[in-house]
């Protein structure tokens, strides 16, 4: 589907854990500049597993990675933080300094830069992420919703071409969940690859384009995510469940309406019930 | 930075004359042999103590974890070489190296083959308080689940730019900052859901309480514990009466 070269490349990669345990083996993987990829997969597939590797966190056992044509096995992890930007489930699990704007700071100690500047880049991510009021509070006193925005703001004032989000709405409200879905138009708009490991399937199914399905260790699927959460087989695989827009169109289509086969979108199948109901009104 | 080398104090369930003696004879096992270890600053005797502990690590199949437990501690051990080589003499600095690998061992030892459950049943047995027995053991419960945390703020800090490598003490001091304040605030908030729970499945609403399993001091046990008294009788004995011994035991390094 595209012709240059893609950011990420991963050539047969395996990993097992200390323990002996595999967490994921043979697996091969292109994701080029500015997409945006879903992983799915039960839990302990080896997602998370997956996606530390791209920044060094674990190093494969075998075969290698490439960001940016250049193989990461010999770069440190501080190098690599700076390309590849990973969001952790936890937001506490990052959050230590005495007040927002110190923690902002924190991320942006080791990217060198000029006192001004760092000034700068923090009135504008606080700015961005609406946590200009709470400048001088203590992170640990943010509610659930804010403290996951500060850990995000805190990897994305460093400006990394690759963002990894690991369960990005987990426990999240509509409103912040609507924040994150602003945030990630906004980073692909300047050309940003966003990683999503996600369970919600609703999200991914309405606004993540690509999907990869992960079971035991090995990626079983990859392509367009409506392809992939519509096709059963797949499905029965791992441990999600149809996205509820497919259950809908095969309820219709068993009660008999006719052309239900592409309704893959919200809005396709409003306009569809729409359409339908006008033509009702108007014979009756 | 890996943490594996907690490991070496997990409990594993496995079958051996060690993992099936009473926890309170480990208890005693533990302590002799931290104190005989206490007892000499000679290597020779010393480290005859550490090959007595050898045994015990076969029969109770726990090589490899022993192994791993005293590898993890190799930089413990180059500290003590350098400073006790500087101030006072190598030999002295392998003599401590050998006490702190006796101690290590004993208590690895006890922690790998000491089910935690038992562990709190032991502790009633000493006629202590329920509460305390059972926040001692869900002490020891949490040591993996800590460390595991421990690995995930490691990875979160590390994922924006925190090196955890820096030069000059005061500063290697305050990096330690941005893992300790998560793991402990963590921690806080575990605890305090952790209480919760146990709360809310009515935790001490009866003084007297019944158990599932009971721990019984058997015939082996006796036997275990008696050796274990001889054993720190007689090294009791040869620190007090010590130049009654051979020289051999004196030996030491020239410089």
């Amino acid at each position: 589907m595209n012709k240059e070269i893609p950011i990420i490349m991963i050539r047969d990669i395996a990993y097992s854990y200390p323990n002996g345990t595999q967490a994921f083996k043979n697996v091969n993987l292109n994701i080029f500049k500015g997409e945006l990829v879903a992983i799915m997969g039960k839990n302990g597939a080896g997602k998370t597993s997956l996606v530390r590797t791209l920044n060094g966190l674990i190093r494969p056992t075998q075969g290698n990675i490439y960001i940016e044509s250049e193989s990461i096995s010999s770069k440190s992890i501080a190098t690599l933080s700076k390309k590849v930007g990973i969001i952790f489930q936890n937001p506490f699990h990052q959050l230590f300094a005495n007040s927002v704007e110190e923690e902002i700071n924190f991320s942006l100690k080791s990217c060198v830069l000029e006192k001004e500047e760092i000034k700068i880049k923090i009135d504008k991510i606080l700015d961005e992420f609406n946590l200009e009021k709470y400048r001088k509070r203590s992170p640990l006193n943010l509610s659930g919703g804010e403290s996951k925005k500060l850990a995000i703001a805190s990897i994305i004032c460093r400006d990394p071409e690759i963002l990894v989000f690991d369960e990005p709405t987990l426990g999240q409200d509509a409103k912040e969940i609507e924040f994150f879905i602003n945030l990630i138009n906004r980073e692909r708009k300047n050309r940003k690859t966003i990683i999503i490991i996600t369970h919600n399937i609703e999200f991914a199914y309405e606004y993540l384009p690509r999907t990869i399905l992960m079971a035991d260790g090995k990626i079983i699927a990859d392509g367009p995510t409506k392809e992939i959460l519509n096709n059963e087989l797949l499905i029965e695989q791992t441990s999600l469940i149809q996205p509820q827009i497919w259950q809908f169109c095969v309820a219709l289509k068993e009660s008999g309406f006719p052309k239900t086969d592409d309704l893959l979108s919200k809005e396709a199948l409003m306009n569809y019930l729409r359409n339908f109901l006008k033509n009702k009104t108007l014979k009756v | 930075m890996s943490l594996e080398f907690l490991n070496a104090f997990k409990f594993m369930k496995k079958k051996s004359f060690i993992h099936n003696l009473d926890p309170r004879a480990k208890l005693v096992f533990s302590i002799v042999y931290t104190i005989s270890a206490l007892l000499f600053t000679e290597i020779i005797p010393l480290l005859l103590i550490f090959l007595s502990l050898v045994p015990l690590v076969l029969i109770g199949k726990l090589f490899r974890q022993w192994i791993k437990s005293v590898r993890g501690l190799s930089f413990l051990i180059i500290f003590i070489i350098i400073l006790n080589t500087l101030f006072i003499s190598l030999s002295f600095a392998i003599a401590m190296i050998l006490r702190i690998y006796i101690m290590i061992s004993a208590f690895s030892l006890f922690f790998l083959t000491v089910d935690p459950n038992d562990l709190a049943l032991s502790i009633i047995s000493m006629k202590l308080p329920y509460e305390f027995a059972f926040s001692f053991s869900l002490a020891f419960r949490f040591v993996p689940t800590i460390a595991n945390e421990a690995q995930n703020i490691l990875d979160a800090q590390q994922s924006r730019g925190y090196e955890l490598q820096k030069k000059g003490l005061i500063s290697q001091v305050k990096n330690l900052f941005p893992l300790l304040i998560p793991l402990i605030i963590c921690s806080i908030k575990r605890a305090f859901n952790v209480a919760e729970a146990l709360e809310s499945r009515a935790f001490g609403s009866r003084k007297k309480r019944t158990y599932y399993y009971s721990i019984k001091f058997t015939l082996k046990d006796w036997l275990f514990t008696l050796y274990l008294l001889l054993f720190l009788t007689y090294a009791i004995f040869i620190r007090i009466e010590f130049n009654l011994l051979p020289d051999f035991l004196m030996w030491s390094l020239p410089v």
